[in-house]
């Protein structure tokens, strides 16, 4: 600005005008440094705000997506353990009807195993109806009735004994990725519980049970593989949980350098601005000089 | 040439030094007199009457130094300033109802989806179930909140166009009436200077409410027309400046909204075309276009959103816990309005079959949230907030950018105003030596004229 002509009334305004700037970008800097945020109003960074707000929804729902794989680790935990003991119970099955296969055994001996397969195949259907917060890991998931019949149930049929759901249970673990987390319980225990059932109603009935060892290990061969498929399943959870993880590090750093305050920058430039309104309020000292103080008084 | 010339040349040269002094003791009185400006006694020579040393000196006009084109700027710089100003104070405040750090329509859209990622792990859960009720009641409450503070930012609006329009007509009759003063002193002679200051601070006040031109009429009035060319005061006469109440329904809280004009002699108003400039301008365009403009982004949001759940949730194949189709999920019209129209928990439309735990169509409605929407442009829900969110922010971001460049503008314009017009105080204590010393010479030209007369005298003893 080239001015023909200074008056007091310019220096002053000018003077003012310096330091109410000074003092609000003082006061900005102040509440920078305090609240550690230097997006505090979308007009800081309008761009940024928006990217602020996709970058907290990919947290929220990273962090929901991780809570259902969370679960879903646990009813893969729950599955595996199962399948561990019911591979158990198919071994001693096959163990009793190789016993009593040969033909040193007696007619009552097979009535007394019977009672013992008995036992086993309902351990068998308790595995097959284990829950998790009251759902049925191999009933789709469902809370409600148990999908497995008891065998004291009257009119007990291994073949029709799965009532649970046939649709297997899928979890969201990420936008169009899912992972089948359950298998329907006929698919995964029909064979074995059929076999068990067998071997029992033979070995009640006194006979050999000549076609069990045979058909329990198809049923074990069938336990083993849905142990094989649930091993895959909880890997990719882990691996996507992980990925998860990452992905919300990465979420999380990308917002703190769209919205938090550099502290370093926010303080060096809060005292850079103290200076120059001590410098300013300084210069306005020297304006007190006027004419009046060279005149003599008359 | 008479011996008496002497004296009357020192009489006249006191008289005028003194009106001279009496100039420089107005301006140094009026140093911080806001839209005073300075005064200069315009010292002339009294010229010969028939000899040749003349009569002495008189004061031949007191002169105030103002620069009209600079005036005029100066109003227009009001008009851009306080626009820019009402602008950025009216955005700032429309801006907090898209609060970035949380505790927005967003963070509340990204719970609800949060929540439907719940209840597709647990879609038999009647806590999962009422969760997402409970994330669907926050965000439409959310919704409604934002649509209602945009609304009362409108009512406020329109109030203070009401309020600015009354000050503006009050300044119109401050002006006409000016006019008829300074009218009736030029006739007697009297430049009326501290009037025209006046006058000059009303124009500029005026101009702060509405874009201005103001044009100098020979007999000394000003003659006020708005930025469109309609006549606000014309001589000694000023228009009615007011507002009317239109149509109902015209804001967002389903009221009137006042349209600024002209009232005619019947109190019919003629509104005023164009934008007013000013803080009229700025909160008429606020009123109008900006804040509608947003909350009819919002009420696409909404629209979209109650479209889009709800298509989800009523799907023929759809079934709830009791394996019947679901029911509308939202009820409303707009942001405003948007309501959660399901109660029951176990009426959310989980599934896509009957059979027990199905999760499908919870997983339908979490694949909502990643969903680009042709009609949101390819955004989704949560992207289209965020993009309403980023421009309430980029309006008060170039806003206040406005206002720092009109700052600098009016900065420079009062210093220029000053730098002519502005009293310097050491100017005006060197002028007053000046005179003083001026004074006190003709009072010795008087004493010596005296002395004179005295010897002449002598002679005759």
């Amino acid at each position: 600005m080239i001015l023909g002509r200074v008056t007091q009334s310019i220096i002053f305004r000018t003077l003012t005008t310096s330091v109410d700037r000074l003092q609000r970008q003082l006061a900005r800097a102040q509440e920078e440094v305090s609240s550690q945020k230097k997006l505090l109003n979308a007009s800081d960074d309008p761009a940024g705000a928006a990217q602020a707000n996709r970058l907290r929804g990919e947290n929220t729902a990273l962090k929901a997506l991780d809570d259902g794989i969370g679960f879903g680790t646990a009813v893969l935990g729950a599955q595996d353990g199962a399948l561990d003991q019911a591979g158990n119970l198919v071994a001693r099955a096959q163990e009793i009807a190789t016993q009593q296969a040969s033909g040193l055994t007696t007619p009552e001996a097979r009535q007394q195993a019977s009672e013992e397969v008995a036992q086993i195949e309902r351990g068998m259907l308790t595995l097959a109806n284990t829950q998790v917060a009251g759902r049925y890991v191999f009933g789709g998931l469902a809370t409600g009735p148990q999908p497995f019949a008891n065998l004291d149930d009257p009119g007990f049929d291994p073949t029709t004994a799965y009532s649970g759901s046939t649709t297997p249970f899928s979890l969201p673990i990420g936008t169009g990725q899912t992972v089948t987390l359950t298998t329907p319980g006929d698919q995964v225990f029909g064979s074995t519980i059929t076999a068990l059932d067998h071997l029992r109603t033979t070995l009640a009935a006194g006979t050999s049970p000549d076609t069990s060892v045979d058909e329990l290990n198809v049923a074990g061969d069938a336990l083993r593989a849905e142990r094989a498929n649930v091993g895959g399943r909880v890997t990719r959870l882990q691996d996507r949980s992980a990925q998860i993880g990452r992905l919300g590090d990465t979420a999380t750093s990308l917002l703190s350098g769209v919205e938090d305050a550099d502290l370093t920058t926010a303080i060096s430039q809060l005292v850079q601005l103290q200076t120059a309104l001590q410098a300013t309020l300084a210069s306005g000292s020297t304006l007190q000089q006027s004419i009046l103080d060279y005149l003599p008084t008359q | 040439m008479s011996i008496f010339a002497p004296l009357s040349i020192g009489r006249q040269a006191l008289l005028a030094q003194q009106r001279a002094l009496q100039v420089t003791g107005q301006n140094i009185a009026n140093v911080n007199t806001p839209g005073y400006s300075r005064q200069r006694a315009d010292l002339t020579a009294i010229p010969p009457q028939g000899d040749f040393a003349g009569g002495g000196s008189r004061v031949g006009g007191v002169e105030q130094l103002v620069d009209p084109f600079l005036e005029a700027r100066r109003n227009a710089s009001s008009s851009d300033l306080a626009a820019a100003t009402t602008s950025r104070d009216l955005l700032d405040r429309v801006q907090t109802a898209f609060p970035v750090q949380g505790g927005s329509v967003g963070t509340a859209l990204q719970e609800f989806f949060a929540a439907a990622n719940a209840l597709a792990t647990s879609p038999q859960d009647l806590g999962a179930r009422s969760n997402l009720l409970a994330k669907a009641e926050a965000l439409t409450q959310q919704l409604r909140d934002t649509s209602g503070a945009l609304a009362t930012a409108q009512r406020d609006t329109d109030q203070r166009v009401q309020q600015t329009a009354a000050d503006a007509n009050q300044l119109l009759t401050t002006i006409a009436s000016l006019n008829t003063s300074i009218r009736a002193a030029s006739v007697g002679g009297d430049p009326a200077n501290d009037l025209r200051d006046s006058r000059r601070t009303a124009l500029n006040t005026l101009a702060q409410s509405l874009d201005i031109h103001a044009v100098e009429q020979q007999d000394g009035t000003v003659n006020v027309y708005a930025a469109s060319g309609v006549a606000l005061v014309v001589g000694q006469d000023a228009a009615t400046l007011g507002t009317q109440a239109g149509s109902p329904g015209a804001a967002l809280d389903g009221g009137t909204l006042n349209a600024v004009g002209i009232k005619d002699a019947a109190g019919a108003l003629i509104s005023l075309p164009g934008n007013l400039g000013g803080t009229l301008g700025a909160l008429v365009t606020a009123r109008d276009q900006t804040i509608p403009g947003l909350s009819a982004d919002l009420d696409t949001l909404a629209t979209n959103l109650r479209d889009e759940v709800n298509g989800i949730q009523t799907n023929a194949a759809g079934r709830d816990l009791d394996g019947n189709v679901g029911t509308a999920f939202f009820a409303g019209n707009g942001a405003a309005d948007l309501t959660v129209a399901l109660t029951d928990p176990r009426g959310i439309a989980a599934a896509l079959s009957s059979a027990p735990g199905d999760n499908t169509n919870a997983q339908a409605l979490l694949a909502l949230g990643d969903t680009q929407l042709p009609a949101l442009g390819g955004a989704t829900l949560g992207d289209f907030f965020g993009g309403i969110q980023s421009q309430a922010g980029a309006l008060a971001r170039s806003a206040d950018d406005q206002v720092t460049i009109e700052q600098n503008v009016a900065q420079s314009l009062d210093a220029q105003r000053d730098a002519i017009s502005g009293v310097s105080l050491e100017e005006e204590f060197t002028d007053l030596i000046r005179f003083q010393r001026g004074f006190q010479a003709a009072a010795r030209l008087i004493t010596v004229s005296n002395s004179m007369l005295d010897d002449l005298l002598g002679l005759v003893r």
